[in-house]
């Protein structure tokens, strides 16, 4: 029987520092088997440990590619995260996954992409949007609409300029405060709806960001006229055990760890407490 | 109707069967506690069990799914740097002597830990556990496992089943683990004859009798719970009695929310599973500060969801009650299963 609650080592590769509070870790497994084993997905989460503080759930940050190493995007805002950020290459932790159901890349296959990021909601959209543009020919129309507090609160800068640059997709970004040097839009992420080609019929949408964000988001495109099964987010649940069964995630009946984190609006609408 | 093959004891050779058991076993029996309690606790001479009990204070569970349970352990001297090791428990145990609802509280954690994925921890000390029950001829004044299929006597699920008679214990034998542990009793156990499997009937049907104090509104609580038709003002004058204390859930057989921590040492640490209980404030606490369930009253729907909604009782098998009244022992402001029941039914206090 496999034990559910025990982690593989696994070792920080490199550090990357994205703002004042935010750092991604590529992080590298010990045993090459472990690696392999690990087939994420986008939308898939991680318990991370750090043995002595605890441990916590993080959405992977990073698309599969030939790379050895995979992503997590960390805001310091806890004893865990605030340990991760103490943390350098070389040092280990703990991860038990990949968990969680990930998005529906299949069911949305030909029809036009929009993604909605809010803050440190961009890295679980991050690898769906490369997985996206990795095989581009096969969706329409491809939107990636992101909103920040700041400039300063901006993630993946060095990325947001390539999609900015590409031709193959459109890309706004927007923050609800500016500063001296911001040419670029200013307001909440919602903003950018009326300034991006949507086609309601056609547009399949992830949104992800603060829980308040995405009730804003998902009623603005409902409004707009995208389905209920068109609209996806993923839902944020201290997620401890990540297995189903320390019930803290649970929203009525459903488990945020094991049936999701990936719903659709429609399935949101059915739950017992949303929020 | 399947009968089970049934053996006799008489009531003085119990103890020279008891004093066989705990040499090939850890037995976890009912014991006389300080200030005229009775718990479940290891026993090591048969003198020690109090057969004559009602009930236990808590249940079982804390055998097999400890209050502050080792899982794994850490260490940072190893040559690769950190290794970490899962901590076993290969302890052989036999629940002797303990109540039906106790058993069935124990077959419903079966189900709870056993849903994919299976959690190892408890189902290799629960492989290693015999149950041995003892029937309620005298339901205890908080008691309403006959409203819950959990008791006075058991159908199914024990490994053996003892019914006390005037002159003897009848032992029924529900698995081969049970019949194993019959026949490590040699000569101190024979055939039942006829006559005392009938006088153990003529108990059962007693038994049922006498349950007069308590009742669990079942049948009305899960539609309304399954179908969200519980008036949200219920909800919220239930919270207003709520102590957030836990003791609901720490004496519930079927409870079994719990979160990790780490005990951190210099070059080592052991990560620990603890018990938690839904009703506190921070069980779902984010690191961001937000809480979805920041509302006392949101918690207690979700309890009582979690418990008796056909959403739940599916999955399980069962509703996540088995009637043993340790609730309405505990809970200082009255929300027990029977009252939260009773008050769901009629829809107001």
């Amino acid at each position: 029987m496999e034990n559910i609650y025990l982690p593989n080592v696994v070792e920080i590769a490199k550090v990357r520092e994205e703002t004042q509070d935010t750092k991604t870790f590529a992080v590298k497994f010990r045993e090459q088997e472990q690696w392999q084993a690990f087939r994420h997905r986008p939308g898939q989460f991680v318990e991370v440990s750090v043995f002595g503080v605890g441990e916590a759930p993080f959405c992977v940050a990073s698309r599969r590619d030939g790379s050895e190493t995979f992503e997590i995007t960390v805001r310091r805002t806890g004893a865990v995260t605030e340990a991760l950020h103490g943390l350098g290459p070389g040092a280990h932790l703990g991860i038990r996954g990949p968990l969680g159901n990930g998005f529906p890349i299949e069911a949305v296959k030909g029809r036009d992409i929009l993604f909605v990021g809010g803050g440190i909601g961009l890295p679980p959209l991050r690898p769906l949007i490369w997985e996206v543009l990795a095989n581009r020919s096969e969706f329409g129309r491809v939107t990636v609409l992101y909103g920040a507090r700041t400039p300063a609160d901006l993630v993946y800068k060095d990325e947001l300029e390539q999609w900015r640059g590409r031709e193959d997709m459109e890309f706004m970004v927007t923050v609800d405060v500016a500063d001296e040097h911001w040419t670029g839009n200013v307001g909440v992420v919602g903003s950018l709806f009326s300034k991006a080609q949507i086609e309601a019929k056609k547009t399949a949408a992830f949104v992800c960001g603060p829980p308040i964000m995405i009730r804003f988001a998902m009623r603005d495109l409902l409004t707009l006229g995208l389905g209920e099964e068109s609209i996806y987010t993923t839902l944020e649940r201290h997620m401890r055990c990540g297995v189903g069964k320390c019930n803290h995630c649970l929203i009525g009946d459903k488990y945020v760890c094991t049936d999701g984190p990936v719903f659709s609006y429609r399935e949101i609408k059915m739950m017992m407490e949303p929020g | 109707m399947h009968r089970p093959p049934a053996y006799a004891v008489p009531k003085p050779s119990i103890s020279a069967w008891v004093e066989r058991l705990v040499q090939v076993a850890t037995v976890i029996a009912p014991t006389a506690a300080h200030g005229g309690d009775v718990v479940y606790d290891v026993v090591e001479r048969a003198e020690q069990v109090a057969w004559g009990y009602e009930s236990s204070l808590t249940p079982l569970k804390r055998f097999l799914f400890p209050q502050v349970d080792p899982l794994l352990r850490w260490s940072t001297t190893s040559s690769d740097g950190l290794a970490v090791e899962p901590v076993a428990d290969e302890t052989e145990r036999i629940f002797l002597a303990v109540r039906p609802c106790d058993i069935a509280g124990v077959l419903f954690l079966d189900r709870v830990f056993g849903r994919d994925p299976e959690d190892g921890y408890y189902l290799s000390r629960r492989q290693r556990t015999a149950l041995i029950a003892l029937t309620c001829a005298r339901p205890g004044e908080n008691c309403f496992c006959v409203c819950a299929d959990a008791g006075p006597f058991l159908q199914a699920g024990y490994d053996l089943q003892l019914t006390e008679l005037e002159n003897d214990y009848l032992v029924e034998v529900g698995s081969e683990k049970g019949a194993a542990l019959v026949e490590l009793g040699g000569p101190l156990l024979a055939p039942a004859a006829e006559a005392l499997r009938e006088a153990r009937a003529e108990l059962e049907r007693e038994a049922e009798g006498r349950f007069q104090e308590h009742k669990s509104y079942f049948a009305a609580a899960l539609r309304k719970v399954t179908f969200d038709q519980v008036p949200e003002g219920l909800w919220e004058e239930m919270a207003e009695r709520c102590l957030e204390c836990g003791g609901c859930a720490f004496v519930c057989p079927t409870c079994t929310c719990f979160l990790t921590a780490d005990w951190p040492a210099e070059d080592s640490g052991e990560r620990r599973r603890l018990w938690d209980s839904c009703l506190y404030e921070s069980y779902a606490l984010e690191a961001s500060g937000h809480n979805p369930r920041a509302a006392r009253r949101d918690r207690l729907k979700a309890r009582f969801f979690h418990k008796l909604s056909y959403q739940f009782a599916k999955p399980l098998g069962q509703h996540g009650c088995v009637g043993c009244g340790r609730c309405v022992a505990a809970c200082m402001g009255g929300n027990d299963m029977s009252a939260v029941t009773a008050r769901i039914r009629h829809g107001a206090m």
